[in-house]
């Protein structure tokens, strides 16, 4: 695209004669054509393979020393061709984050070795506070959304079951704490009947989660997340919406709070 | 000689009505119920005959229920999403929980460890679609729910409890998408002339021919709240007509 062509050209030049400011309006594509526009990034598929399960074992979702499904299953999951699954299975080989057995009970497995709290550390390390209050921002909001039509549309038989896994709740295995506590979360939101939202908040508890895990080690604050959750639990179940966006905002907000201290403690 | 007032005959009118909208879901639903229950029986006589019923592997069981979900998927009339069998916590010899399933319109296995939050850690067990046939040994039909761990979508899962020797070893199911039940039955429902609402067991909306109420609202403190419900055959769903 020419430069002067450019869709980002400052809002200030439309205060020039209006009649050409018509005219130019006319022609000028409409905001979402930015987007619309943008490069779809020229990453291989295999590289998307990579990162996509990169991800998984950086975030904990896939643990040390589980074995990854066979190349031909991950192939026709992703809609690959198997030669694409095997070149990003060598490069997660020479990041270290994949080990391959050879032999009758061998495959590709998750590296002993790879540690998602150290992730975790170091994605904390590099990301800016603007990042992670941004994150924050967008977390709030999604899961507000999905608690308030939760506590419109959910049964309270249904809150019940969720409320008797937060009883259960143990804190002697910490990756389980957090998974449980993950599962609640999303299991909660889905209470709002909307797949979409829930999708969404879906993928950002998989980008918050591992963030969430440095928290955990604190008992301090395992206390404060486990209270306000079951807060927002009782509004939904009580049908208060507005009692449950406001506990799930000073949820968002206490834990991004944490991770900036953590964050500056660190440096 | 008896004479009917207008609202008496709106009334007799209604219940017809709403006993017509009852035969149109059950109908629309017993095809896969059908199916569904002959291959959780299948399923048991399968597994149980297994030389590996000892000691079964994950691998062995999607072999085995593979062309039971292929088949579930091809039936006709109703629309199915999803199909396929999910073990009971602790079955397998080598996975903790498992589920051997196939969606899509291109059926593809679900792998749950591929994709993003950490669905393979999810513990469904607690979940209405694997709990209730669990609990009572008995098929359901569950939601309609966001289903998380497997579509994705809004769905009703219709799910059978599959047993060995009396043995509960998980549940077979199959997922009907919301967005094809309301695209298969409105056009139905919307026939009968009055307007019409299929409700769950908790008083959620399925469908409705009122274009003002919504899929998944609560029927509670809404205007459908005190009208009167036609039970649906042996189903956990009901009628209400306005």
């Amino acid at each position: 695209m020419h430069p002067s062509e450019s869709i980002d050209a400052p809002e200030h030049r439309a205060a020039v004669d209006s009649d050409a400011a018509r005219s130019r309006d006319a022609t000028r594509p409409g905001r979402l054509h930015g987007s619309l526009f943008q490069s779809i990034g020229d990453a291989g598929r295999a590289e998307l393979v990579e990162r996509r399960l990169a991800g998984a074992i950086t975030g904990g979702h896939l643990r040390a020393g589980e074995r990854l499904p066979s190349e031909n299953d991950l192939a026709r999951t992703f809609g690959v061709a198997p030669t694409t699954v095997r070149e990003s299975l060598l490069a997660l080989r020479s990041q270290g984050l994949v080990v391959t057995k050879r032999g009758r009970n061998g495959g590709s497995f998750v590296a002993d070795s790879a540690d998602p709290v150290a992730h975790a550390r170091t994605a904390l390390a590099e990301t800016s506070r603007l990042a992670l209050r941004d994150l924050g921002a967008h977390y709030s909001a999604i899961t507000a959304a999905c608690v308030r039509l939760a506590a419109r549309r959910a049964a309270p038989s249904e809150v019940q079951q969720i409320r008797s896994r937060l009883v259960r709740l143990d804190d002697a295995d910490l990756a389980q704490w957090r998974s449980t506590l993950d599962d609640v979360q999303v299991e909660l939101v889905s209470l709002s009947q909307s797949a979409r939202l829930t999708r969404e908040q879906m993928r950002l508890q998989a980008e918050f989660s591992p963030l969430l895990r440095l928290l955990d080690a604190e008992s301090g604050s395992r206390v404060t997340q486990h209270q306000l959750l079951v807060t927002v639990v009782d509004a939904v179940e009580a049908g208060d919406d507005q009692a449950a966006v406001d506990a799930t905002e000073r949820m968002v907000d206490s834990v991004i709070n944490a991770l900036i201290e953590l964050q500056s403690k660190n440096r | 000689m008896v004479t009917v007032t207008s609202a008496q005959a709106s009334g007799i009118a209604a219940q017809t009505t709403a006993e017509r909208a009852a035969e149109i879901v059950s109908e629309y639903l017993r095809g896969p119920i059908e199916a569904l229950d002959a291959t959780a029986a299948q399923l048991g006589i399968e597994l149980a005959s297994s030389p590996h019923v000892g000691a079964l592997s994950s691998q062995r069981l999607d072999a085995l229920v593979e062309p039971h979900a292929h088949r579930i998927l091809g039936l006709p009339d109703a629309q199915i999403y999803g199909a396929g069998f999910i073990a009971a916590i602790g079955l397998l010899t080598d996975e903790r929980n498992h589920l051997s399933w196939w969606q899509g319109d291109d059926p593809r296995k679900l792998l749950l460890a591929a994709q993003s939050v950490n669905k393979a850690l999810i513990d469904y067990s607690e979940l209405e679609w694997f709990r209730v046939p669990m609990e009572t040994g008995r098929g359901h039909v569950a939601g309609p729910y966001v289903d998380y761990l497997c579509s994705d979508e809004y769905t009703i899962t219709v799910a059978a409890p599959v047993h060995i020797d009396g043995r509960f070893v998980g549940v077979a199911g199959l997922d009907l998408l919301i967005d094809s039940v309301e695209r298969q039955l409105l056009p139905l429902l919307s026939e009968l002339g009055d307007n019409v609402t299929v409700i769950n067991s908790v008083g959620r909306v399925v469908v409705s021919t009122n274009p003002r109420h919504a899929t998944g609202d609560a029927v509670r403190g809404g205007p459908l709240a005190d009208l009167s419900r036609t039970p649906c055959n042996g189903l956990a769903l009901e009628i209400i007509v306005e």
